[in-house]
């Protein structure tokens, strides 16, 4: 019902942008931003854009529609999305089998060279760009408070655990999301990606003849679930932990930083991520290197000026003031290279995480099975079901094909 | 028993042989009608309004043929492109090239799947409507035909507005309605149930790529268990679940709702206003508040948790074994069966005060006398009850209950509300297909739309529920409402 309700509003709406189209050079365009603090910031961008471009007319509209959820809402109905939006890296894949985004053919080389590699590459879909990257900040790393540890004890989780135990106090990092949850295997070396279809994903956390199996990996992290040191909490459990000052450090990202900033103070500090034990070794936890893209609808009826406007969105002088207004980390080089970024915490905590971050290529079924695996882990396995076996109907559900 | 089961079962066959009948009959007349009718009846066969203008009813003949002329024009232009595909949903997928100098996207004469089936199944439907008009029209003007023969009055186009406007104004009111439960529940109801013999899903989203028709196979899934597909595994779960919390929602609510009504109504009972405003004031709350405050209120970090923790109720549990031993809180909304309980307290508690306002009205309403001379006669209280006031609740409230049990099936606020981001399944075959320990058919269905774009599965559910919802509605309406109830009380 609502679909087709949909359709109707869709083809109404398109013929008035045709009509429109017609009537005068006006270029109409809705744009998504991720925040509503984001919009001193894409006001500005806009007027520098205006200016920039002065024979012709814009008439530049901004919605607010987070990353997280933009994917999810252009879907719905790919021909009423916003001309140019604002993505998590994440979402590409499904976005492109959709076909949702244009193909990026206007100044294409320029954007290539002055982003990050890592940063290209996410935006990038079988040696197509299909998206501007934005920002190189959307990973995670450890956040800790120095009144309670120091460098050397960050090193290591086994012994953050211990600190804050020894304090009555947690460590924390989310499991109930397959986002949080790659980190122990891929740093064990365990395998999780996209297959070359871009839908079906390829999972090899059930391997038993790797260097580190799949169930040392789970009995490794039932060990830290048992540790009274650590808690498993959400993001929005995350900062409710941090301000009432029974969480003393955690995985998470920047979107969290000045929550942890306002409560630590000089005590604030992030680094990359510690080690963990398995099977009788340290090994560094992974992570996925997040970024923020900016894709422009193939559907949009300026397609041109879309691909125009999400290129000035994404330069160089935008980011640096997206950094400076918004505390979000530039993909762009020399923005990146700037002093003010250089002298953030969270930023350098992300550049030495990028180490061990991998871009993030998952199919759609990755989420609901790692999820369910990671608290199933969390609540110590309660069912008593062989560790194996939790693993191969893992691997079933991340690897079925979709739908 | 066996007599009133071949009852039930002769009349059914008559209903329907009495349905072949009314079909011939259509039939037999449509053929009697061009037999007897003179030139002009013929004619309109051809031209619809003929008929009308040889009995010089000349606006209506002229609407009639406007109306077929815009229908025979409109049909080859606008609806046959769509109908001609309706067997592929379209063949020519998307493709667009950039073109710098115009800086707009160059796209080719592209099918969309979605459009063919919604305009091609409206196509269809025109035709029938439209065989259907042919055949009626036909009829009205053979009796214009008797009618100018035999003498009598023939209306002026004046004379059928009047009509219109008295004898037969239920026409004129229930068009507009009627227009409107077709364009926007019947169309989509068939679009929904044809899209679940597509597969319309993520890897075939339109408009950029195609689907298409793939009979029964979505069907198939829904009742395999594999290691793969786990939709036959999480049907039969989700399906017990539905079912288990309809009955408890309805009969909890039903239950409590009564008994408050009664002790608020019984004569000992002081301030019954106050009582009564104060429950009241659970409903004056939009209910999707009171669930997401709920919801944060049990969470595993909410305030019931360290309050439990704090006066001991956690450690205490622990000790009897509801909480298991490594956990540091009460699993409320995150472990199956908490949840599960969980979600039917909670619902009690939004839904009492409505069943209380109900069942108050009632008890308001129960004829004194029967209950006086019940107690003339010697019967208690209790008796009372179970004989008089209990039976006459259940009369009034019957077709209350049946449709709030429907309503239960479907009950997506409560389950979505308060368990969205909250629970996460420990079931692995579950997960693999999208699906919660504490999902309704309804809630699933949702997240299989908004999250996976799974379409074709989700209008299968659809339907399944649809049936499940009507039969019971139907079976629970002949069986507990009929019958010889109503006369009980007259």
């Amino acid at each position: 019902m609502k679909r087709f309700l949909a359709m109707l509003l869709a083809v109404c709406m398109l013929l008035s942008l045709v009509t429109l189209a017609v009537a005068d050079d006006t270029v109409n365009l809705l744009v998504w931003v991720g925040d509503d603090l984001d919009q001193d910031w894409i006001n500005g961008v806009i007027e520098n854009f205006k200016a920039a471009n002065p024979d012709t007319t814009f008439d530049i509209k901004v919605g607010i529609v987070s990353e997280a959820n933009s994917a999810a809402t252009a879907m719905t109905d790919i021909t009423a999305a916003a001309d140019v939006y604002s993505i998590a890296d994440d979402r590409l894949g499904d976005l492109v089998t959709a076909g949702a985004l244009q193909p990026i053919s206007l100044n294409t080389e320029d954007i290539i060279a002055r982003n990050t590699t890592g940063s290209v590459a996410a935006a990038t879909v079988d040696g197509t760009l299909y998206a501007y990257p934005a920002t190189a900040d959307n990973g995670y790393f450890m956040f800790y408070s120095k009144a309670y540890f120091t460098e050397e004890d960050v090193l290591t989780l086994d012994k953050m655990m211990e600190v804050a135990a020894a304090n009555g106090k947690t460590v924390t990092m989310d499991w109930s999301s397959g986002w949080y949850l790659y980190s122990f295997f891929q740093g064990a070396g365990l395998e999780m990606t996209l297959s070359d279809d871009n839908t079906t994903n390829i999972c090899n956390w059930n391997a038993t003849d790797t260097p580190i199996t799949g169930v040392q990996v789970v009995e490794a992290m039932l060990a830290i679930a048992a540790n009274p040191g650590f808690i498993n909490l959400t993001d929005s459990e995350f900062t409710t932990g941090i301000k009432d000052g029974s969480v003393i450090a955690g995985v998470n990202g920047t979107w969290n930083a000045t929550v942890a900033q306002d409560a630590w103070g000089d005590d604030y500090a992030a680094t990359k991520l510690p080690t963990y034990t398995v099977a009788g070794e340290q090994v560094q936890m992974a992570s996925f290197s997040g970024y923020k893209l900016v894709g422009v609808n193939a559907y949009s009826a300026n397609v041109g000026w879309a691909m125009m406007f999400a290129d000035y969105m994404t330069n160089e002088e935008s980011q640096l003031s997206r950094f400076l207004l918004r505390n979000q980390g530039p993909s762009n080089l020399a923005a990146g290279a700037s002093e003010e970024v250089q002298a953030s915490p969270a930023i350098a905590a992300l550049a030495a995480q990028s180490a061990y971050a991998t871009t993030q290529r998952v199919g759609s079924n990755y989420w609901t099975p790692s999820s369910t695996l990671g608290t199933i882990i969390y609540g110590g396995n309660a069912d008593g079901t062989d560790l194996q076996t939790l693993l191969d109907n893992l691997v079933a559900g991340v690897t079925a094909p979709v739908n | 028993m066996d007599e009133i089961k071949t009852t039930v079962r002769r009349s059914a066959w008559d209903r329907f042989k009495a349905f072949l009948y009314l079909v011939g009959e259509f039939f037999a007349e449509f053929c009697r009608d061009i037999r007897d009718g003179d030139v002009w009846v013929r004619l309109s066969l051809l031209v619809f309004g003929a008929g009308y203008f040889a009995r010089k009813q000349y606006v209506k003949g002229l609407l009639v043929t406007a109306f077929q002329a815009f229908v025979f024009i409109f049909y080859p232009t606008v609806l046959w492109p769509y109908l001609s595909k309706f067997g592929t949903l379209g063949t020519v997928k998307r493709a667009a090239v950039f073109n710098p100098v115009t800086m707009k996207n160059e796209v080719n004469d592209y099918d969309h799947s979605f459009m063919i089936l919604l305009f091609g199944l409206i196509a269809i439907l025109v035709i029938v409507a439209m065989l259907v008009f042919w055949v009626k029209n036909l009829r009205a003007v053979r009796r214009l035909q008797v009618l100018a023969e035999s003498g009598k009055k023939v209306n002026t186009f004046a004379d059928d507005i009047r009509e219109m406007l008295n004898k037969k104004f239920y026409i004129t009111l229930l068009a507009l309605p009627s227009l409107g439960v077709t364009l926007f529940t019947i169309v989509p109801l068939l679009v929904m149930l044809c899209v679940a013999f597509t597969n319309y899903d993520q890897t075939h989203m339109v408009p950029t790529s195609l689907f298409t028709w793939v009979g029964f196979a979505n069907f198939k899934t829904l009742f395999t268990h594999s290691q793969t597909i786990t939709f036959g595994y999480s049907f039969g779960k989700v399906i017990t679940w539905t079912l288990i919390w309809a009955v408890f929602a309805t009969s909890t609510n039903f239950i409590f709702g009564i008994l408050l009504a009664m002790f608020i109504n019984n004569k000992k009972t002081l301030w019954k206003g106050l009582w009564r405003t104060l429950f009241v004031v659970a409903i004056a709350v939009p209910q999707f508040v009171s669930l997401l405050l709920v919801r944060n209120f049990f969470a595993n970090t909410g305030i019931v948790n360290t309050i439990c923790a704090n006066i001991g109720l956690t450690g205490f549990l622990k000790q009897i074994g509801l909480v298991s031993q490594g956990s540091a809180y009460i699993p409320f909304l995150t472990d199956p069966v908490w949840a599960k309980v969980m979600i039917i307290l909670i619902n009690m508690w939004v839904g009492i005060p409505y069943l209380m306002l109900i069942a108050t009205g009632i008890l308001m309403n129960i004829p004194q006398d029967i209950l006086e001379s019940a107690r003339i006669d010697g019967a208690n209280a209790l008796q009372s009850f179970r004989k008089i006031t209990m039976p006459y609740i259940l009369f009034v409230t019957g077709p209350y209950l049946v449709s709030s049990f429907t309503a239960n099936i479907n009950n997506f606020n409560v389950i979505y509300l308060l368990t969205n981001d909250v629970f996460v399944t420990k079931d692995q075959m579950l997960a693999n297909s999208n699906a919660q320990e504490v999902d309704l058919l309804i809630t699933w269905l949702y997240r299989l739309t908004q999250n996976y774009y799974n379409y074709k599965m989700a209008s299968v559910l659809g339907i399944l529920i649809f049936i499940i919802s009507a039969a019971f509605t139907v079976f629970a309406f002949r069986k507990l409402i009929q019958g010889d109830r109503e006369e009980r009380f007259q």
